[in-house]
């Protein structure tokens, strides 16, 4: 594997306020890295920063093997969409492509390639503003793939996407990481990048926090989670000496055991209270993990 | 460079389809001509069908008020011109009642001035009535009383004045023995035109018109800029309060991107008055016979210098505009904060609009010198100094090169704003903060 990015002690303040306080990390060409956070840690501010948007105060942003201009190789979806209303949708991709770099015949046919995928092809000559929400989403996605770039970067591509499109975008990332691009995919949403990324980087007030191989991360966090689903009241579970944190939703509780403690003892006590029908120790999820990095009392926020 | 194109391209044609410049390009100048003949037209007709009573305390005075001017259609030249004043226009309707012998003047006309206060639409309603005493011809203190609904009337007013005076005077001279036909030759006014001489030694006629063309040209010139700029201004607040502008700024600089937006908006421009003039050329020969029947000699306006000094201050006047509304757009956020921005901005951008009449009167006085040399207000005053006046070339040359210089400034200063007001969505930035943005950026 080679790097594609690489992103080195990268500073950007804004007043008194470090939004990203000395970021490094590398990008693996042909994979799916996932660049989480809470709103305000500084994603954002690290994309745009990727994406020549900002200038970094302190740091350096390099591209590895390509003989490309860096800024056509991106395809990038901002965080908040950005399309003019007025333009007819064909017009507007046609737009996006340009501005790449990228004209002629073949960009016209790869556009209605994808119209015609995102069944928005009778749309194509519609005005942006005309179309819903969702399909304006669509339109944003393909006009950050159209130009064919090598590294995508995406910021919250899926809010505001409802279940049909999300399982849409999720299975065309997966598509074009297994054509061999580079995909950053920057979320809040912890349990899609686990079924979705590769590597993660898990930042905190502008500052990395954990970064790995998600599976690496997981394991180095031990098996020390119990995940219980019962029938019953199961609020006691909280309360037991052994568990240091749950999450307790609907008849299931994730339960963070603390150092030492017996999950036998836990079992023992949950039997007496309620019917368990699955029982499993396992490494924490994402979400854990992150509630242990940044502080239980961000918990609500993240939900 | 090819982004840039790009940009250009967008911006062109997103401009071009709006129904706004369609209807600016193909009803705009018809608008602006109608704005400015219609009420001189109206001045000559729309007057008409004033009726004015006038009692005639002497009796002798019926043979003056029977007799009207001999043009039958109206002609708004003389009237703004106020030729003949010492006659009867033929908008003016009058009932002519003698009064001769009655002891008491104001019982005569108290009928009369009943009917002023008649609808005017009524059979019998007045506009106007005329009172000359009985003693007008001899005594040194009579009064002629003029009574009217409007005291703005002024034009009704003075010519009724004029041509009782005339009449009067008249029969006073009869009255010492003079033979009529002595009297006409001896009061007979001489009629002037005024001419205007160029350098070239080539002679205009007809400087009233001057002065209305000389607005609707002015009209068309500054017009389109503000509307424009405006547009320019929403479209770059548009972008940033959408986002658009990240997509564009990772694709491109942020110079890239404001050169291609304001070539984009000139070449809209341009455009546009390219298409004015060809229309002015098209039916210019039409238009002016036309307006040659309407009392004007338009024909020194469709000079060929005349549209290629339009086409030249129009784009160096609207690159000025364009600019400086950029600027509030880059600072702004929203359409409302860019406005209240630009709102006083835009009042000083007006000034010579406003003194408008003064530059076409004075086109060679040192205040229309010093304006038409100066940065943003030189190209509109040279224009109209060129089309009214015959101004030395070095004036023109140091207007341009103001203006060229101007809009380097700018555009330097509104690249810098926009490097750094692009991006920020904050709160709109105070003129230090701005100021600081140009240092920095």
């Amino acid at each position: 594997m080679s790097v594609v990015l690489s992103v080195r002690d990268v500073v950007k303040t804004f007043g008194a306020v470090r939004a990203v306080d000395g970021i490094s990390f590398t990008v693996q060409r042909g994979t799916i890295t996932g660049l989480l956070g809470r709103n305000g840690a500084g994603k954002t501010t690290t994309i745009r920063m990727i994406t020549g948007v900002f200038f970094p105060d302190a740091g350096s942003i390099e591209w590895l093997g390509s003989e490309r201009d860096a800024r056509d190789r991106i395809g990038y979806l901002p965080e908040e969409r950005g399309l003019y209303r007025q333009m007819k949708v064909k017009e507007h991709l046609l737009f996006f492509a340009e501005i790449k770099g990228c004209r002629g015949s073949s960009v016209a046919r790869s556009a209605e390639r994808w119209l015609k995928r995102f069944e928005l092809w009778d749309k194509r000559d519609a005005k942006v503003e005309e179309l819903s929400k969702g399909n304006q989403q669509k339109v944003q996605l393909i006009g950050t793939l159209l130009h064919d770039p090598d590294l995508i970067i995406l910021d919250e591509p899926q809010s505001g996407l409802d279940p049909v499109n999300m399982l849409l975008v999720r299975d065309l990332l997966r598509e074009l990481k297994d054509e061999g691009k580079t995909i950053l995919l920057s979320t809040h949403m912890m349990a899609e990048a686990e079924r979705m990324a590769d590597d993660i980087i898990l930042i905190h007030k502008g500052k990395i926090v954990l970064s790995g191989g998600i599976d690496e991360v997981r394991n180095s966090f031990g098996k020390n989670t119990l995940h219980i689903d019962y029938e019953g009241d199961g609020a006691f579970l909280e309360q037991l000496p052994e568990v240091k944190r749950a999450m307790i939703v609907n008849n299931a509780a994730e339960l963070s055991l603390n150092a030492e403690a017996d999950p036998q003892r836990v079992l023992e006590a949950a039997m007496g209270r309620l019917r368990i029908r699955k029982f499993e120790l396992a490494a924490p999820s994402l979400e854990e993990i992150f509630i242990e990095q940044v502080g239980a009392e961000t918990m609500e926020s993240i939900r | 460079m090819n982004k840039m194109l790009a940009v250009i391209k967008r911006e062109y044609l997103q401009a071009v389809r709006r129904k706004m410049f369609i209807f600016m390009t193909l009803f705009f100048p018809v608008l602006m001509a109608a704005l400015f003949i219609v009420p001189s037209l109206m001045v000559a007709k729309g007057m008409g069908g004033k009726k004015v009573a006038v009692i005639d305390g002497t009796g002798a005075l019926h043979d003056s008020f029977s007799h009207h001017l001999e043009a039958a259609a109206p002609d708004p030249k003389k009237a703004l011109s106020g030729g003949n004043r010492g006659q009867l226009p033929q908008s003016i309707d009058i009932e002519y009642a003698d009064a001769h012998g009655r002891a008491n003047l104001d019982a005569a006309s108290k009928p009369y001035l009943d009917r002023l206060y008649l609808d005017k639409k009524a059979e019998n309603g007045l506009d106007a009535v005329l009172v000359i005493p009985a003693n007008a011809f001899e005594g040194s203190d009579a009064k002629m009383t003029f009574y009217s609904r409007s005291s703005t009337d002024l034009f009704t007013q003075e010519r009724m004045a004029s041509v009782a005076n005339r009449a009067i005077q008249r029969q006073r001279l009869t009255g010492r023995g003079i033979d009529p036909n002595v009297v006409d030759t001896l009061t007979r006014e001489v009629p002037f035109d005024s001419v205007q001489l160029s350098r070239s030694g080539q002679q205009k006629k007809g400087s009233e018109a001057n002065f209305i063309i000389g607005f609707i040209f002015a009209a068309l010139l500054i017009i389109p800029s503000f509307i424009y700029g405006l547009e320019t201004m929403r479209g770059i607040v548009q972008e940033k309060s959408e986002r658009i502008v990240e997509v564009l700024i990772s694709s491109m600089s942020p110079r890239e991107l404001l050169t291609g937006k304001i070539l984009g908006v000139a070449a809209v421009g341009l455009t546009q008055v390219t298409v004015w003039l060809s229309l002015i050329a098209a039916v210019g020969a039409f238009g002016a016979a036309s307006a040659l029947m309407a009392g004007f000699d338009i024909s020194q306006f469709l000079r060929p210098m005349v549209f290629v000094y339009f086409a030249l201050f129009f784009i160096l006047g609207y690159l000025t505009f364009v600019c400086i509304y950029a600027i509030a757009g880059a600072a702004c956020n929203t359409d409302k904060e860019a406005q209240q921005l630009v709102a006083p901005i835009q009042m000083v951008m007006m000034l010579p609009w406003f003194i408008m009449f003064v530059i076409i009167t004075n086109p060679d006085s040192p205040l229309s010198v010093a304006l038409s040399m100066a940065p943003v207000y030189g190209p509109i005053t040279m224009f109209v100094r060129t089309l009214v006046s015959e101004p030395p070339v070095w004036h023109i040359l140091v207007s341009i090169a103001v203006s060229i210089a101007t809009i380097a400034v700018f555009f330097y200063v509104t690249a810098k704003i926009f490097r750094v007001g692009i991006l920020s969505y904050g709160k709109r930035p105070t003129i230090p903060e701005l100021w600081r943005w140009i240092k920095v950026a």
